[in-house]
């Protein structure tokens, strides 16, 4: 409010310097900046430089896509619903009481190969509409409490699976307490299929966040039982099952690593699968695959990037083709003054 | 600063704010301030129950207490602050899906930055503050000179001054070093004229000089409160039982400087922030740029698409989770989620948080910075702008008025100064019907080549004088040859006017060659130019004396120093529109000599004379088609009786308190009757360099220019033709009150009679002209058009029932020429045109008659480095010429318009990508509002990761280079038709 312009010339005065600095030139010193004369390219789009480009594109696009689309179909994969199919046809009306009743509720599948598949041969279980990423269940849990016995009481985050009685559940909180605990034991042609368990984790996690002092305290031990049960003297950092379950999924349809199967899998295999169905994912609509799959160097199956590359690709093959027949059927003299808009509409003001 | 308001009411209604401190305040009942102050000279005790402000002065806005709160409270005041505070808030609480840190540190490092930049500005004006409170003036203390501090000025104090010194506080000068008490003042920090002006100190107070003599003072000043007119000043003085009136004259005010003059000595009226010049010190009206009004609806419209964003997402999670899903462990006790409705409520807050980057924090911070840079580096900095020869850069005044530039359509100009260089010279004259000066002005040459005529070479006599200010060649008026010609008595009586009557102050040494000439108006000093080399040279001036070497008056070749005792000055004002002074002849004639507008002097002739004033009218109009500024001359006789009488009056009316001005007025028009018509005088006002071709190349670019001038309508018009505004091709509406009709009225002199037929007259031909406007238009290829018309004219089309037509007549053409428009006029032009018509306008003008009209304008430019700086200091841009604003609109103003709106649109662009993934995310987390972006990656994605790019886009973006948005002044045009930013 009381900021004004009269005020900087009484200080002027003040000083009394002003007819010394009247003598000095105002002239503005030069340099590029200034004058906004720096250097600057602005590339003309001229119709040769715009149909190279779009073939340069297309030609490093489209083989790039067909390479991955062939790496992607290199893939075996085998998948198996198995949700409905393992329920009794009896029971099958009401599912949920089905799965909280008690009983072994063992399910054999018969899977063939329709390919070779060479080893390592991965196991995967895969939910779907299972939401591992919503906010309140992505929260529920102790990083601090899960590396080290120290932090056992930091429990705060973990409601409402945080004690038992007042006693600290380690592995704390909902994402634990719901551990994914179907079973699967696999055999060829009547052999037993021996599937690895171990090395299924990331050695970062089994090294810094899953403590190899922690074990399993008062776990499942609640009201209600959510999911599997840990072994309370095996440690954290070996209990390779949990600490793949606790690397949430991002998105609600997701695959986690179940073992691997170090041998490889001829075609026409006959895979029988022992699996015991306890998880539920019937109070929620979701689903269960099981998925056997082996993998290429661009990853597992997934057809998207090849696809992406194709389409790009091909876009700008065709424009390239589409602005060569405009240049050699009409073509147009660059920088044609009558284009511009005052020269187009005489009279216009 | 509370108490500003009250500074602007009239002082004499409302003053109550300076009272004494002992005023209670009881109820509603506000004891009343007496509307004038009392000051004991010399006497501190006396003044100390009144507790008067000190002289120090503080500009700052804050202090180390204030600061924190006072500057927060300021940042707030921006919406979008107080959006982010709220979504900080929110993000504080259990239901926000990201840590604090994403909301709160964006907040602060926004905050950060403007409250650093807030207290940099404060620190540069406080140490201003201190540099000039602590600058030291002498005051009287036990008859002795002491040095203190300004700060420590009291009210009442005697002070003493030095020369080239400044003064402290608004001063009541006592005496002088000078004979007859006066002293000479530069007020180039008030006003920017560096013309010297006379101080005259009461010839009772002249011997106060000494320290001695001056502690004997003891007088009292009865004075009206502190105001902030400069130019006004009622009071009077109380000394030795006697009451003399003050005025103007007597008053030195602060930031004024002392000039040839060996010290003056003063009491001390107006201290610290009550001085006229603090009073002053108002800020002007900040402007925002339409760009940025713009923006703030965009943001609107944001955040309702934020709050639609939320809405699904609220609705959408009440839905899906409504189930059992086991797995998040939902109880019944959890009271959010108890059902739909309380869990959409919760996750619409939760959202809010989540989705808060789509409105960008940084936007106007990052804006501000880009504008500042814009302004003071490649503006202020543009040698295109920078003038050699005044030595004048363009100087932006405030930065956000940059890419405003660019989307103006109209433009106001003012004539003198602006599309003229004000470098007025003596061209030609007219006594007693006679016509004098053989030159042919530069649009007198205009006209020719229109007409296709071959413009004759330039003859001059051998001999003919040329100086600054003097450019006329006729060989019968000069070396004494008037005393040939049929009129010699009235010549020598035109001579003798414009010797006489001004208020010229000659400088230097007293030879006709080494004079220089402090003029107020450059006008002024060509005729007193003219006057020497006539033959009558003025060269000194006391208070009462005018002193005049006069040549070939008697008989030739005889020189005489003559001394006319000037008696009264009746002076200049723009209502009055004429100058006069009785001065009184060595052999005791007594004459009135006045000159004035035309109009002015020719109301005011006496009978007898009808010839002569015929003809003048003609040589009035001729000059006026040629482009030359007129004024006409006249005097009379009078008797000592009359005079005396009237002198009485004078004298009253000159020591009124209130309403001197007036009442002054009143008693000038008693004597200023019965003139005697001497003749004209013609002055040549020249084109500024390169103004028809900037005119030009700015129509090209689809901006119409209006003329607004005080001068005659002929003058305008031809400095319409001379500088391309309108030409041959042109259909030219002329809408005078110059007309049969209204002069029929005139005659009549019934005022109400007047009033009606001049606005039936305006309304006839504004409706002709309208109809004949919409046919052109309508036929293919139709003439351009062009309207003049007249302040009387305008005043009264500018009437609220024949303001729409005026509007969509003027709209219609090219060019719009308005004359003899008063400065209030010339506001409510622009104005209309800025609200009527929702176009960006802007005003260019020189001098303080175009303050108005410049701040009413959406962009205000004013000419600097010529004459004041009022127009500078009201203005947002100062440039040195007219053909500037080529650079200014074309490069600087369509870069700056295209870069903010490329800056903006990457802004939001950014912010709705990275927003509307986040988005996405929702809907593939069951609505839940997890968040999808990391703690620190959201908070420093706009005000660090992505900051850069968009500073540097809007710095360096051009789209094409500055010579071709000036050859191909259209660019701008087709740009302006396309906005970038969407229109609401």
């Amino acid at each position: 409010m009381s900021s004004n312009t009269a005020s900087s010339s009484a200080g002027a005065a003040g000083s009394g310097d002003s007819s010394a600095a009247r003598k000095n030139s105002k002239r503005p010193k030069y340099s590029k900046f200034t004058q906004q004369e720096l250097p600057a390219c602005k590339p003309i789009l001229t119709p040769g430089w715009v149909i190279s480009t779009f073939l340069i594109v297309s030609v490093i696009f489209i083989p790039l896509g067909v390479i991955s689309l062939f790496a992607s179909q290199d893939v075996v994969e085998i998948v198996d619903r198995y949700d409905t199919e393992c329920i009794p046809t009896p029971a099958r009306t009401n599912k949920i009481a089905y799965i909280q009743g008690g009983g072994d509720k063992v399910c054999t599948r018969e899977l063939k190969v329709p390919k070779r598949m060479k080893q390592p041969v991965y196991v995967y279980y895969q939910l779907e509409n299972f939401y591992q990423n919503h906010r309140r269940y992505v929260k529920s849990r102790s990083d601090s409490q899960l590396r080290s016995p120290k932090y056992e009481n930091q429990i705060s985050a973990c409601k409402p699976e945080d004690d038992v009685g007042g006693q600290p559940i380690v592995p704390c909180g909902l994402i634990a307490w719901s551990l994914f605990n179907d079973t699967y034991a696999l055999s060829r042609n009547n052999v037993s299929l021996a599937v690895n368990k171990k090395g299924i984790a990331w050695n970062s996690d089994k090294e810094h966040k899953f403590g190899n002092k922690v074990f399993p305290k008062n776990f499942q031990k609640g009201n209600l039982t959510g999911g599997a049960t840990l072994d309370p003297k095996i440690p954290l950092s070996e209990q390779e099952d949990l600490i793949v379950w606790m690397r949430t999924a991002a998105l609600p349809t997701f695959r986690k690593l179940y073992g691997k199967i170090e041998s490889d899998l001829e075609i026409g295999d006959t895979i029988l699968v022992t699996l015991k169905n306890n998880y539920n994912t019937y109070s929620f609509n979701g689903k269960k695959k099981l998925v056997l799959s082996t993998t290429s160097w661009l990853g597992g199956k997934n057809d998207f990037l090849g696809i992406a590359y194709l389409t790009v690709g091909g876009i700008c093959f065709f424009l390239a083709l589409a602005f060569t027949i405009m240049y050699l059927v009409k073509p147009r003299r660059l920088g044609d003054p009558s284009y511009l808009s005052w020269n187009r509409n005489p009279g216009g003001r | 600063m509370v108490r500003s308001g009250s500074f602007h009411v009239d002082s004499s209604s409302a003053s109550h704010r300076r009272t004494p401190s002992r005023t209670v305040t009881l109820g509603h009942i506000q004891p009343q301030a007496p509307s004038y102050r009392t000051v004991y000279c010399n006497d501190r005790e006396s003044n100390q129950p009144v507790r008067f402000k000190g002289n120090s002065i503080s500009t700052t806005k804050y202090n180390v207490f204030t600061f924190l709160p006072k500057g927060l409270f300021e940042q707030f005041r921006r919406i979008a602050n107080i959006y982010f505070l709220g979504i900080s808030c929110l993000s504080m609480t259990p239901i926000s899906p990201v840590s604090p840190i994403t909301n709160v540190a964006p907040l602060s490092m926004v905050l950060l930055v403007s409250l650093i930049k807030e207290a940099f500005e404060d620190w540069k004006r406080f140490q201003n503050d201190m540099s000039i409170n602590n600058s030291t003036v002498e005051i009287l203390q036990d008859q002795q000179w002491i040095s203190i501090p300004w700060r420590k000025l009291q009210v009442g104090d005697i002070v003493k001054i030095k020369k080239d010194g400044f003064f402290p506080a608004d001063i009541l000068f006592l005496s002088s070093t000078n004979a007859d008490g006066i002293c000479y003042v530069e007020t180039a920090n008030l006003d920017g004229e560096t013309n010297l002006k006379i101080r005259k100190a009461l010839e009772r107070t002249w011997d106060y000089l000494v320290p001695e003599k001056a502690y004997e003072f003891k007088g009292e000043i009865q004075c009206e409160q502190p105001n902030n007119s400069l130019y006004t000043f009622t009071g009077n003085l109380v000394a030795q039982k006697q009451t003399l009136p003050l005025s103007p004259d007597q008053l030195l005010l602060r930031g004024c400087s002392l000039r040839n003059t060996e010290y003056i000595v003063g009491a001390v009226v107006f201290t610290g922030h009550e001085t006229k010049v603090m009073m002053n010190a108002m800020n002007a009206p900040s402007k925002r740029s339409t760009l940025e009004k713009k923006l703030d609806k965009l943001i609107i419209t944001i955040f309702c698409v934020l709050v639609t964003m939320c809405l699904i997402g609220a609705i959408g999670c009440s839905i899906v989770t409504d189930r059992e899903d086991k797995y998040l462990g939902l109880h019944k006790s959890d009271w959010e989620y108890r059902n739909g409705l309380m869990i959409g409520f919760f996750t619409f807050f939760t959202l809010v948080t989540l989705f808060s980057s789509i409105i960008p924090i940084s936007l106007y911070v990052s804006i501000e910075m880009i504008k500042f840079i814009q302004s003071t580096q490649f503006i202020n900095r543009d040698l295109n702008m920078y003038h050699a020869e005044t030595n004048t850069p363009a100087s932006a005044r405030t930065s956000n008025l940059n890419e405003e530039l660019g989307q103006v359509e109209y433009i106001f100009s003012d004539k003198t100064g602006t599309l003229t260089r004000n470098l007025m010279e003596f061209f030609k004259c007219s006594i007693g019907g006679i016509s004098y000066g053989c030159g042919v002005t530069e649009i007198e040459r205009g006209i020719a080549q229109r007409h296709g005529l071959k413009v004759q070479e330039e003859q001059r006599s051998t001999g003919a004088i040329r100086e600054k200010g003097f450019n006329f060649d006729d060989p019968r008026l000069m070396r004494g040859a008037w005393r040939n010609e049929p009129n010699p008595d009235l010549c020598k009586e035109l001579f003798r006017c414009l010797a006489i009557c001004h208020t010229v102050l000659p400088e230097g040494d007293e030879s006709p060659e080494k004079i220089v000439y402090q003029a107020a108006s450059p006008d002024e000093a060509a005729l007193v130019t003219a006057a020497k080399n006539f033959g009558f040279f003025f060269y000194r001036r006391t208070p009462t004396m005018v002193h005049v070497r006069e040549s070939h008056v008697e008989k030739m070749g005889k020189i005489q120093d003559v001394a006319y005792e000037i008696l009264n000055v009746l002076e200049f004002n723009s209502t009055r529109k004429r100058q006069s002074v009785v001065c009184r002849f060595p052999d005791g004639r007594l004459v009135l000599y006045c000159k004035g507008a035309d109009n002015v002097i020719f109301e005011r002739l006496g009978n007898g004379t009808d010839d002569i004033r015929k003809v003048t009218r003609e040589h009035l109009e001729q000059f006026g088609s040629s482009g030359l500024r007129t004024l006409c001359l006249a005097y009379k006789d009078l008797n000592p009786e009359t005079y005396d009488s009237w002198n009485e009056k004078f004298i009253q009316a000159k020591s009124a308190l209130r309403d001197r001005e007036k009442k002054l007025d009143e008693v000038a028009e008693l004597i200023e009757k019965d003139l005697t018509l001497i003749g004209s005088t013609a002055i040549e006002d020249k084109l500024q360099e390169g103004v028809p071709t900037c005119i030009e190349t700015l129509s090209r670019a689809g901006i119409k220019i209006w003329v607004l001038t005080g001068d005659k309508m002929e003058t305008a018009i031809n400095i319409a033709y001379a500088c391309n505004l309108i030409n041959n091709e042109m259909k030219q509406f002329v809408i005078s009150s110059e007309t049969d009709a209204i002069r029929e009225a005139e005659e009549r002199g019934d005022q109400v009679e007047i009033a009606r037929v001049i606005k039936e007259e305006v309304k006839k031909e504004l409706k002709k002209s309208l109809e004949e406007a919409q046919h052109s238009l309508n036929t293919v290829a139709g003439p351009k058009l062009s309207l003049v018309i007249d302040g009387k004219c305008l005043m009264y089309a500018l009437d609220p029932s024949l303001r729409v037509m005026l509007l969509s007549l003027s709209l219609n053409c090219t060019s719009v020429v308005c004359c003899r428009v008063s400065p209030l006029q010339k506001a409510q032009v622009t104005s209309l045109v800025r609200k009527g018509a929702q176009k960006i306008t802007l005003s260019i003008g020189d001098g303080a008659n175009d303050v108005s009209m410049i701040q009413a304008a959406h962009v205000g430019i004013g000419i600097s480095g010529m004459e004041g700086m009022q127009a500078v200091m009201a203005s947002d841009f100062a440039i040195a010429q007219f053909r500037f604003l080529t650079d200014l609109l074309l490069v600087h103003g369509r870069w700056s318009y295209l870069r903010i709106c490329k800056v903006v649109m990457y802004f939001f662009y950014k912010n709705l990508t990275f927003t509307l993934t986040q988005f996405w995310f929702t809907f593939r987390t069951g609505f839940s509002g997890q968040r999808f972006y990391d703690d620190w990656f959201q908070s420093l994605f706009n005000v660090v990761f992505t900051a850069l790019p968009v500073i540097v886009l809007g710095l360096f973006e051009k789209d094409v280079s500055a010579s071709l948005s000036k050859r191909y002044p259209e660019l701008r045009a087709s740009m302006r038709s396309r906005p970038k930013v969407p229109k609401k």
